[in-house]
């Protein structure tokens, strides 16, 4: 295959040009309730061609047959070509030769499908005979390995091997019209042994589901906050990590104006960066997918904006250094700039004198999702607890933190010291699903908008 | 590959697609790009001695993988009382516009740069990026009942973003419009959005409270998502939907009728047949706010002992499930001019954040607004922050205060008009 993509790139008259084929294949068993949905092998295959041309623009086709590369080429040389745009440079990298290949400890591609079923069904037993008033449940393992080719015509070439495990489970409690539910999820770059032994995990699902039945629904207003490290983790994703992303502020005189390097944008206590280079983590690569090497940009330190996350195109127009987060979901996007692992750097604070002055508060836990609007966030917590006088009290539901971004930054008053990486994250800008881990420890928040009824 | 597998099992289907799709991008107000998607794939399920199982794969020439891997799926699979459908005729429906399959690219960058101009019209520090894509999708699903239906295609759709920045305060618009037929719909389109953009210049405070809030079609899905997912024939026969078990009651205001229609022309979501060689036809869901019935794909209505109703979909890589193919909220009667005229003090929803991310089955939503407007005296005076509103559709339906004679087409397969309800909490910073 290398002398096809090598020979598609140096006849290609495009004054740049990146191939990258993907080739994978995806277990997944899935239980809906005592059924099972599907026990199920796919398999994909893609690929990837972009190009520029001076006085033109970018060309890109994507494809299932792999069979005719110089044909792919020509496609998006000819899309190039009908395009006039503004100028496009490349901030320059150097060009790489590298080539991984992966050794799993008992690699899932080795272990029969009816093992990981037997494991799902282990799982989902657990929940379905937790209580009568678990209604319903999802347990889904899933693996996917996959092998992914970048060439340039900057003399890059880049193979990597890209394997997942993960195993998730939700349970849905019902008693009249209420309806609760729970959901924990484990996702590793390792072998099959790291989604076993996740009983205890399955029994925690359980229970917050049965429990949450009996939460009252917290009382809409204004809070202090405190959110464990997974929600934390979401929040600066959400919240700070996509203003963050030099593609929103490259090209707009005002935004850029607003994320001026320099900025206050918090107190000294807190610190947030990106790294695509922590070994094991979800985000992690070598390289991202335009080739440049992957490493640390501290976004905020001390509480200043100090850096932002570039793509080669990006770092060029604002005359700053790519940083490696130039990523995309699939062979059917071409890349653009994404998180890889972002975290708050842990603090000095411990829970207990975290929540040790807070008269009434809200202890938000975990996050079902979270959307931001730039400015304007909105996070939904799994489940809460209130705090009060200085202790966590009852467990509450519904708990959706809201706000504006600059302010609730700025109210960050507590950094815990107790950082954890989450054991699941995923991002949703633009083209959908793709794997980044996020890592915080607890913080504390004042003056937050909750919704609620 | 049908035949190869019905040697060697009770029931076989086969699932073919194929498509291909032009794409064009603006960023930041200028043209950047130009993209051509093809995609091929093929799946098939088959049932062998009663067990059901699935297998796909993009690169056609896997046969053999295929094949294997299917079979393996259903030694793993459970008894499903699955039959794969007879051939049976559907209705003539028209989705494959020949004008809108072959519009040059050349007409896709004029209409762009027309958005572009007429949202900067609207508001000269707006960064516009839109992708228009013009596609022609055909699926084919055969199965050894002896059915064979083909599907063809030609959807387009722009999707449009805006961001407008000017010191600390921001403002994002994400909108979408579809249509499978050749017209120029994307102009009122535009149009509404650069409106939006006007009135977000006056910006003004509200106090926290109950009060009257109207949702527009872009605000509205707030409420019908709650109501996708409880009409759901999966939820329905696990339980959780809390609609299971109440045909013909009265949930909700009479003003309330929800139908699912695979039949209209011109619409990305209309189909003959659905992705299992189902008939489409128009379903009554909840008739005057009555509950009459909900929606299934062959394998949930099969475990639930009822029939298809014809929402059987999939996309490559996963087996089919009930899904709606365009779901209408039924219009009243008033103007929207009028709604809003009528309103002393309330608010407008126009972009809600975070849908679908809350406890959404059971009815409750929380949802912090992007864009949303205080209405005063009966008119519109300006964009509200930091708000959220909350509620919960199994007691707020009960009571609509009024639906609009307009309706819109919002995430491309959803038509609703604007829905006033008459109390609704809402928490401000004030």
């Amino acid at each position: 295959m290398r002398e096809q993509i090598e020979s598609a790139i140096r006849n290609s008259e495009a004054d740049y040009i990146e191939i990258r084929l993907e080739e994978g294949q995806n277990t997944r068993v899935a239980y809906r309730g005592p059924d099972l949905e599907t026990a199920d092998v796919v398999i994909d295959r893609g690929g990837l061609v972009r190009c520029f041309v001076h006085g033109g623009g970018w060309g890109i086709a994507t494809f299932n047959d792999l069979s005719d590369l110089e044909h792919r080429s020509r496609q998006a040389y000819e899309g190039a070509r009908a395009v006039q745009a503004e100028p496009i440079e490349l901030a320059p990298i150097p060009a790489s030769e590298y080539k991984t290949t992966v050794s799993l400890e008992n690699d899932f591609r080795g272990v029969p499908v009816t093992e990981k079923k037997s494991l799902a069904q282990e799982y989902n037993e657990i929940l379905l005979r937790f209580d009568p008033r678990i209604v319903d449940t999802h347990t889904t393992y899933s693996d996917t390995f996959s092998r992914v080719t970048f060439a340039n015509s900057d003399g890059t070439y880049v193979e990597e091997e890209r394997p997942m495990v993960n195993i998730a489970f939700s349970a849905v409690s019902r008693k009249d019209d209420n309806v609760q539910r729970a959901f924990e999820a484990v996702s590793k770059v390792a072998g099959f042994d790291a989604v076993k032994g996740h009983h205890d995990l399955v029994q925690v699902v359980a229970q917050r589901a049965v429990d949450l039945l009996s939460a009252p629904p917290v009382e809409g207003g204004r809070y202090t906050v405190v959110c464990n490290p997974r929600m934390a983790g979401v929040f600066v994703h959400e919240a700070f990590g996509h203003l963050s992303e030099a593609d929103f502020v490259y090209d707009n005189p005002q935004a850029q104006e607003m994320m001026v390097l320099g900025r206050r944008f918090g107190r000294d206590i807190l610190t947030i960066a990106d790294d695509g280079s922590i070994s094991g983590l979800r985000g992690t690569h070598k390289y991202d997918d335009e080739g440049t090497p992957t490493g640390r940009t501290d976004l905020i330190k001390d509480g200043i904006l100090v850096g932002r996350l570039h793509s080669r195109e990006t770092a060029a127009k604002m005359g700053e250094q790519p940083t490696g987060n130039a990523r995309a979901t699939s062979y059917r996007y071409p890349p653009i700039v994404r998180m890889t692992n972002t975290f708050i750097e842990g603090g000095n604070t411990s829970f207990e004198e975290m929540i040790s002055d807070i008269d009434q508060g809200v202890y938000a836990c975990d996050a079902f999702g979270g959307q931001t609007a730039l400015e304007n966030f909105s996070f939904s917590a799994a489940y809460g607890y209130m705090i009060r006088d200085g202790e966590v009290g009852e467990l509450v539901r519904d708990v959706v933190l809201s706000g504006n971004l600059f302010v609730t930054l700025e109210h960050i008053d507590a950094v815990g010291d107790d950082f954890q990486w989450a054991e699941w994250g995923r991002c949703g800008k633009g083209q959908g699903g793709l794997p980044v881990t996020m890592g915080a420890p607890h913080i504390r928040i004042q003056d937050v908008l909750i919704g609620g009824q | 590959m049908l035949e190869r597998l019905m040697q060697e099992t009770e029931q076989a289907e086969v699932f073919e697609i194929q498509s291909e799709a032009t794409k064009i991008g603006f960023d930041a107000n200028k043209l950047k790009s130009f993209e051509v998607e093809e995609t091929q794939g093929i799946a098939a399920r088959v049932v062998a001695d009663g067990r059901l199982g699935f297998a796909a794969s993009s690169d056609v020439t896997a046969l053999d993988q295929l094949k294997e891997n299917v079979l393996a799926s259903a030694e793993l699979g459970d008894e499903v009382p699955l039959h794969f459908p007879e051939p049976q005729r559907g209705p003539a429906v028209e989705v494959y516009s020949p004008e809108l399959a072959t519009l040059p690219p050349s007409r896709l960058i004029e209409m762009g740069k027309e958005m572009v101009d007429t949202i900067l019209q609207a508001d000269e520090e707006a960064s516009v990026s839109i992708d228009l894509t013009r596609r022609v999708r055909e699926t084919t699903v055969r199965n050894s009942a002896g059915a064979e239906v083909a599907v063809r295609k030609a959807p387009f759709s722009i999707t449009l973003e805006v961001e407008r920045v000017r010191g600390d305060d921001v403002i994002t618009l994400f909108e979408y419009f579809s249509t499978a037929t050749l017209d120029d719909g994307y102009r009122a389109f535009v149009a509404r959005v650069a409106e939006k953009l006007r009135l977000a210049r006056r910006l003004a405070t509200l106090s926290s409270g109950q009060m009257p809030v109207l949702f527009s079609p872009t605000g509205a899905p707030v409420l019908g998502l709650p109501l996708i997912h409880g009409l759901n024939g999966k939820n329905v026969y696990r339980g959780i939907s809390p609609m299971a078990g109440r045909e013909e009651e009265e949930l909700f205001d009479e003003k309330l009728t929800v139908v699912d229609d695979p039949t209209l022309d011109g619409r990305p979501g209309s189909s003959s047949h659905d992705d299992e060689g189902v008939p489409g036809r128009r379903n009554i869901l909840v008739n005057q706010g009555r509950l009459t019935g909900y929606i299934y794909d062959l394998k949930t209505a099969a475990l639930a002992r009822t029939e298809p109703t014809g929402n059987g979909k999939r996309s490559l890589f996963s087996p089919p499930s009930p899904s709606f193919s365009n779901m209408i909220v039924g219009t009243g009667e008033t103007p929207v001019g009028d709604i809003i005229a009528g309103v002393d003090k309330g608010l407008l929803v126009e972009t809600p954040l975070g849908l679908g991310q809350g406890n959404v089955i059971s009815g409750a939503f929380s949802n912090s607004l992007s864009l949303a407007f205080k209405i005063e005296r009966g008119e519109i005076v300006g964009r509200v922050k930091d708000i959220s509103v909350a509620g919960n559709i199994y007691q707020d339906l009960k009571q609509i205060e009024a639906l609009s004679l307009e309706s819109e087409w919002v995430y491309g397969g959803i038509r609703l008009p604007y829905i006033l309800l008459p109390k609704l909490n809402v928490v401000t910073k004030n």
